[in-house]
């Protein structure tokens, strides 16, 4: 279990990556103990193919022209699924956007995902998901939000934590060190996960930064970081759930630098075999987080890997049913863009008002 | 009832497609989901799949053809709905595909990116640190920055904005740099009402294909990074003349037929295990040289649209005949079209067989990141001493190019003599052939 102990022996400077499994789902450490029930660890299994599938699906949406740009989380799996069995329903999830699985476990519909890739703002409602704030498509503005609102969590005297996702490339930004230096100021319990799949688009990551890791940028501001192996379950739950209590406990913010891979494109408008080598992708795939916790449970006898198509299946359907509710969802409307910020619209929005209007007459009508 | 399913925009703000593959026959029964067809866009090669369930009823375009978006890709025949249902749902489901083309350009800006280049040609080796740094600096070439008004009135009027010098914050092209750009050119006043120049015209302004941009860009980024140094050298081959023609002889009965290029991509696939350095990368930036232990050889195809250099992968394990296939194939594809990134990828050296048109000596430019690259010129019959006697003998020349920051005259000399040992004398090459020294 991961613990401050730990803690203390994986230190960002010396460069070490907290695993419990090797490549092939077999426990590395000694003396482990599984953290949690079998039935709970089948449960994510199930909820880790379920975005898998989902995300394949989104892929394929996107491709027959049902639905606009789309990040595919293949191979980030892991760090998703830990962190949606960790974030509460009183914690607040502020995302990055590659996030789907933990998405999904805080309660957001499938429906509102696809009406959000197809750029409906009716997506962005999560209407049954507790304290998710919207993607916020400036790249790591998202994690100043979550510093405010951990301070407000302080401010407020509430029991609750703010976990913030960004990208490797997303620390690169100012906004990230403002984040965790304001964080650690003013004590607030904020989990910043960056999700470290080496590339930031085309960027590898030695272009991005000449530090040994992303971890050691915390403690320049006295934030407790560690290197996880974010495709390994067991490390993510842990650290996940450690990082919770602690920023809770200890009222201070902690930075997870989850290690992974982007095995698909960026985004679908991204063709990433002009930025990097099969071999490499091949490296990775060897690390998938699917295969190294179905073999982990294959082992103990809890998941018979034949089941698995059928249950693909079944997913699929619920899937296919999901997007075609989004379809049938009605289109956004044009006034709602304009017409709420002012009592009375301006003059000038009002002209750019008209003038989208006139266009969309002429490209198939004002929805 | 039948459904229409039409090339939707994939990227943002795609304009059209090239059909790479058909997966599916007329006739063909699909599910949803299933792969109809692989498409090259500006952005990517992928594969759309169908939206519906169903028999295809007919396919729209060949290999190769340019497809616009919104354009119909393929008719189904929907299973289990008829008539107006299926009408309807045909209505609406693609809506994304054309009428809202338009809107969709200013959504979703996380990570858009503009790779305007091909990477399909003459593309750098997909190894190392050095490959997956250039992307990235090509971008920053690859696109012209203008305001968006800027680039609707020059697609309007005609004008190629990349010729145009942009005035605005970091050289963007603005509306002024467009209405000044007619202006100050001295011919065909702004291009825009007749796309044929009159026939007084003294010039024409054709845009650049994308093959010849590629080929454009990737030649100057050779000749800016590397150190060239020529060498020329000319070498006797009879022996490979009578061999050739004795084992085209025994292939006469069968579909094949040698030329010289597969000795010469053997010889040179031979001589490079000696001389590792010749197929090698160097990286500067990281400090380190990188040496290859796989030996794919890339061949110089002249194509009607441009050069293009397809890659003999693993030289060194395979036969001449093997070779002559491959090589068959690859032209022929090469000439359709039909090559894929994947044809181009993880070249170690390259051969440009230029003699084969013409010309005796040859100053070839390497295909970078490579370390060299090796010309064949045009076999020639000439006086050549032997024996201390004058007699005819067949002479082929040699020109090659190498990168001078890898290696250095000397082992230049050394490779270029084993590759010259082994043409002058076929029978050395299969002492050694296969062999790891």
């Amino acid at each position: 279990m991961f613990d401050l102990k730990t803690l203390d022996k994986y230190k960002p400077i010396d460069n070490k990556m907290y695993q419990v499994m090797d490549d092939e789902g077999k426990v590395i450490l000694k003396n482990w103990q599984q953290p949690m029930s079998d039935e709970d660890l089948v449960d994510a299994f199930k909820d880790l193919l379920f975005e898998r599938t989902t995300d394949q699906m989104a892929v394929s949406y996107q491709r027959q022209g049902r639905m606009f740009t789309y990040p595919p989380n293949l191979g980030q799996e892991a760090i998703h699924i830990a962190a949606g069995k960790v974030i509460k329903n009183e914690d607040w999830f502020v995302p990055a956007f590659r996030e789907l699985g933990a998405w999904l476990a805080k309660g957001v519909s499938l429906r509102e995902i696809f009406l959000y890739f197809k750029g409906n703002e009716d997506g962005s409602r999560f209407e049954q998901a507790n304290r998710m704030l919207p993607v916020s498509v400036p790249i790591a503005s998202q994690l100043v939000h979550a510093a405010g609102i951990g301070f407000a969590m302080n401010y407020l005297k509430e029991e609750a934590a703010s976990f913030a996702f960004v990208g490797d490339g997303g620390t690169s930004e100012g906004d990230f060190h403002e984040a965790l230096n304001f964080a650690a100021v003013w004590n607030a319990p904020v989990v910043f996960v960056v999700q470290n799949n080496q590339f930031a688009i085309s960027v590898p990551l030695k272009m991005q930064t000449r530090s040994i890791n992303l971890a050691v940028k915390g403690v320049a501001y006295d934030v407790p970081s560690v290197v996880v192996d974010g495709n390994d379950f067991f490390a993510m739950y842990e650290v996940m759930a450690f990082a919770r209590e602690f920023v809770l406990k200890e009222k201070r913010p902690f930075l997870i630098e989850a290690r992974t891979y982007r095995r698909g494109a960026h985004t679908t408008s991204d063709d990433p075999t002009r930025y990097r080598t099969s071999e490499e992708e091949e490296m990775w795939a060897a690390k998938d987080p699917a295969k190294r916790l179905r073999n982990y449970l294959v082992e103990k006898k809890l998941w018979n890997p034949e089941s698995e198509e059928e249950l693909v299946k079944s997913f699929k359907k619920k899937i296919d049913s999901e997007f075609e509710a989004a379809e049938q969802h009605p289109e956004y409307r044009v006034d709602d863009v304009f017409d709420y910020m002012y009592e009375k619209l301006p003059d000038e929005l009002a002209r750019q008002k008209n003038m989208l209007k006139n266009y969309l007459s002429t490209v198939g009508g004002d929805k | 009832m039948r459904y229409i399913f039409k090339f939707p925009d994939i990227g943002e703000g795609l304009e059209e497609g090239k059909i790479v593959e058909w997966y599916v026959e007329k006739g063909q029964t699909i599910s949803s989901g299933d792969p109809l067809v692989k498409m090259e866009t500006d952005k990517v090669v992928t594969d759309i799949p169908s939206p519906k369930s169903g028999v295809i009823a007919q396919r729209f375009g060949g290999l190769g053809d340019i497809v616009k978006v919104g354009n119909a890709l393929v008719e189904i025949e929907i299973e289990g709905v008829s008539g107006a249902e299926a009408v309807a749902e045909a209505a609406t489901t693609p809506a994304l595909a054309s009428n809202q083309q338009v809107e969709e350009k200013g959504f979703g800006v996380v990570g858009t990116i503009e790779v305007a280049g091909d990477g399909a040609y003459l593309p750098a080796s997909g190894e190392g640190m050095q490959a997956a740094a250039q992307p990235v600096q090509e971008q920053k070439r690859s696109k012209v920055l203008a305001t968006p008004v800027a680039r609707a009135m020059a697609k309007e009027l005609g004008v190629d904005i990349n010729q145009v010098t942009g005035s605005g914050p970091a050289g963007r092209v603005t509306r002024k740099d467009i209405e000044g750009y007619g202006r100050k050119k001295d011919y065909a006043a702004p291009v825009s009402t007749s796309p044929q120049p009159p026939a007084t015209a003294r010039i024409e302004i054709k845009p650049l294909s994308m093959i010849r941009r590629t080929i454009a860009k990737n030649m100057i980024r050779s000749k800016q990074n590397a150190a060239h140094m020529s060498v020329m050298d000319e070498v006797e081959v009879s022996a490979l003349v009578e061999a050739r023609k004795s084992l085209n002889q025994k292939l006469e009965a069968t579909q094949d037929k040698l030329s010289f290029l597969p000795f010469v991509i053997k010889a040179v696939a031979q001589a490079l295990k000696s001389h590792p350095s010749l197929n090698s990368e160097i990286d500067l930036e990281g400090d380190r040289m990188i040496y290859k232990h796989y030996y794919n050889i890339g061949i110089a195809v002249d194509t009607d649209d441009g050069l293009v250099a397809p890659v003999i992968r693993d030289a060194d394990r395979k036969s001449l005949l093997q070779i002559s296939r491959e090589l068959k194939s690859i032209s022929e594809k090469a000439r359709d079209r039909k090559l894929t990134p994947d044809d181009f990828k993880d070249g170690t050296f390259s051969i440009t067989s230029y003699g084969s048109i013409g010309g005796y000596f040859a100053v070839p430019v390497i295909n970078y990141p490579q370390a060299a690259i090796l010309g064949i010129g045009k076999i020639v019959e000439k006086p050549v001493v032997k024996d201390k006697q004058v007699v005819v003998g067949n002479v082929m020349p040699i020109s090659m190019s190498v990168d001078h920051r890898i290696v250095d005259g000397g082992e230049v000399a050394r490779f270029l003599n084993e590759v010259l040992d082994y043409l002058n004398n076929p029978l050395y090459l299969m002492l050694q052939m296969g062999g790891s020294q």
